[in-house]
């Protein structure tokens, strides 16, 4: 078959487009450069697949029925830390995000200093204000829920100060014309409008702290992730297994319930 | 019904706020008492935490270049697990898309494949990877890079599906084929949310990378647990602060990149 027209790339000089080649070229330059820090060799990671398979095989035993009872409280304790966690910070998130959305905050000097905090707040993973907050209060899911809130409030608060950015400043202008105070054009002309935007990154957020809470428990702040921590270096397979499906099944659920109730408010 | 009749006004609707709060007004409650949190004892020990950030005040930098050179590792690790994923998530996301799959069965196997990815933690992936490659930044690096795929691969399939049906259409038309489709009007129309996303997973990225180090999986994480266990504050703090630079750089950065580009 002959081809009536040469193929070319789809610019006008017919020869590839700059931008993407010399990107390109970049990361390739920086994976390449960076190859040696981070030990990547293919060798190594083809001669341990048979260790991989024979973990894997490992892994496909008996569960330990009798450990269920233990794991649904632990998967609980899971469940409500992140709840609590959400929680608190959408108490702390909401009046502070009117003071770091640019069109709600009373000066620009607020506006600057709220959101230079919040970037601090999360700028570190909950991993490690969790290990701070256990070598500061000890073990339990008190440190672990304070760490999640910590970092929550952070994204949260910046998630909600966004959707206030994009509001409709018509309605805005009409409750204000009405003689409505500060407060009163925030909470009936701002807030009404952001509120389906804020509620679908509440369910992001929900998403997220529950992941997060299911680690916490390897620096031991609590959840479910002490005791998977402990069978792995145990060595306590039965028991593993039985974790690694819970952990997967809630949060492949909580996942699937996230998007279904955004797509519904989109 | 009676009344609507009678006062001429549609009945009021039904506000589902107040049962909506007392729903998470009772459940904060049961949590405390069942997590027997104490939030009252937490007020009292607020001088006992002031004073133990008080210890973080004096940062040590004496061991500046290991730092450094973590450091360097951490970022190194976050920027190859983000690529392995932009790898694997440009890969899979047309097969996860609606409009792109070549049938149901590929699009099924796509997505579940992608949630299989994003139910595991990178932590315990990265466990798992630690106990069969041995310690060091390779098995970091691929539970980076495993985890974030399947949420770039998400992201990417959500966005592909929103392409305009009249774009694909028009580049059908020609007699395009499927890859020539997603080459013509597939990832041109995406674009701006492609980098978007792929800025942000960078971010997360190099949290993670962070924290890594508490597997064995390398980076600067292993560090800060060791100097916290032994009660090294000073060093510590420092390590805290070598953390907090690069990240909140980056974040600055892919925010400037992102307002640039769109």
């Amino acid at each position: 078959m002959t081809r009536p027209f040469p193929l070319r790339w789809p610019t006008r000089s017919g020869l590839p487009p700059l931008a993407p080649v010399l990107t390109a070229a970049l990361l390739g330059l920086l994976l390449a450069g960076t190859a040696r820090s981070v030990e990547i060799s293919v060798g190594h990671m083809v001669a341990s697949i048979p260790r991989m398979t024979g973990f894997l095989g490992k892994i496909l035993v008996m569960p330990d029925w009798r450990y269920l009872p233990e794991l649904g409280l632990k998967l609980l304790e899971t469940l409500e830390m992140t709840f609590m966690a959400t929680v608190l910070a959408a108490l702390v998130s909401l009046p502070l995000s009117f003071l770091a959305a640019r069109n709600t905050s009373p000066a620009p000097a607020v506006f600057h200093a709220a959101r230079g905090v919040l970037s601090l707040t999360r700028a570190l993973p909950e991993m490690v204000w969790a290990l701070v907050f256990v070598s500061a209060l000890g073990l339990g899911p008190l440190p672990g829920i304070m760490a999640l809130t910590f970092v929550t409030i952070g994204f949260m608060t910046k998630f909600f100060a966004e959707a206030l950015e994009v509001v409709d400043a018509r309605p805005v202008d009409g409750v204000a014309a009405h003689g409505a105070g500060w407060l009163q054009v925030r909470t009936f002309a701002y807030l009404p409008q952001a509120w389906p935007d804020c509620v679908g990154s509440v369910m992001y957020i929900l998403d997220h702290n529950l992941r997060a809470a299911t680690l916490l428990g390897l620096v031991g702040a609590g959840g479910i992730g002490y005791d998977m921590i402990m069978s792995m270096r145990l060595f306590d397979y039965n028991r593993l297994v039985l974790i690694a499906v819970a952990v997967y099944l809630m949060v492949t659920l909580l996942d699937r319930i996230s998007d279904r109730f955004r797509a519904r408010l989109a | 019904m009676k009344t609507e009749a009678a006062s001429g006004f549609p009945r009021k609707p039904f506000n589902p706020a107040p049962v909506w709060i007392s729903a998470v007004a009772a459940a904060v409650w049961l949590t405390t008492v069942h997590l027997d949190l104490s939030f009252t004892q937490l007020l009292y020990s607020c001088h006992d935490l002031a004073e133990y950030f008080g210890r973080y005040t004096a940062p040590d930098f004496t061991h500046w270049s290991r730092y450094l050179a973590l450091l360097g590792q951490t970022l190194a690790i976050a920027f190859w697990g983000t690529m392995l994923a932009l790898a694997g998530g440009v890969l899979l996301a047309p097969l996860a898309a609606r409009n792109m799959t070549p049938n149901r069965a590929v699009y099924r196997i796509a997505r579940e494949t992608l949630n299989a990815m994003r139910a595991l933690p990178d932590l315990l992936l990265a466990l798992v990877f630690v106990a069969s490659l041995g310690l060091g930044p390779l098995p970091g690096v691929l539970a980076l890079g495993l985890h974030t795929t399947g949420f770039l691969g998400k992201f990417f399939a959500e966005c592909l599906e929103r392409v305009d049906r009249g774009v694909i259409e028009a580049v059908q038309a020609t007699g395009a084929s499927r890859t020539q489709v997603l080459m013509y009007a597939g990832w041109p129309s995406i674009r701006r949310e492609f980098l978007g996303y792929s800025l942000y997973i960078g971010e997360r990225n190099v949290r993670m990378a962070a924290v890594l180090g508490l597997v064995g999986a390398g980076g600067i994480g292993l560090a800060l647990d060791t100097s916290l266990q032994t009660f090294h504050f000073s060093e510590s703090a420092a390590l805290i602060i070598v953390i907090l630079a690069p990240v909140l750089a980056f974040d600055n950065l892919s925010t400037w990149l992102r307002e640039k580009l769109t």
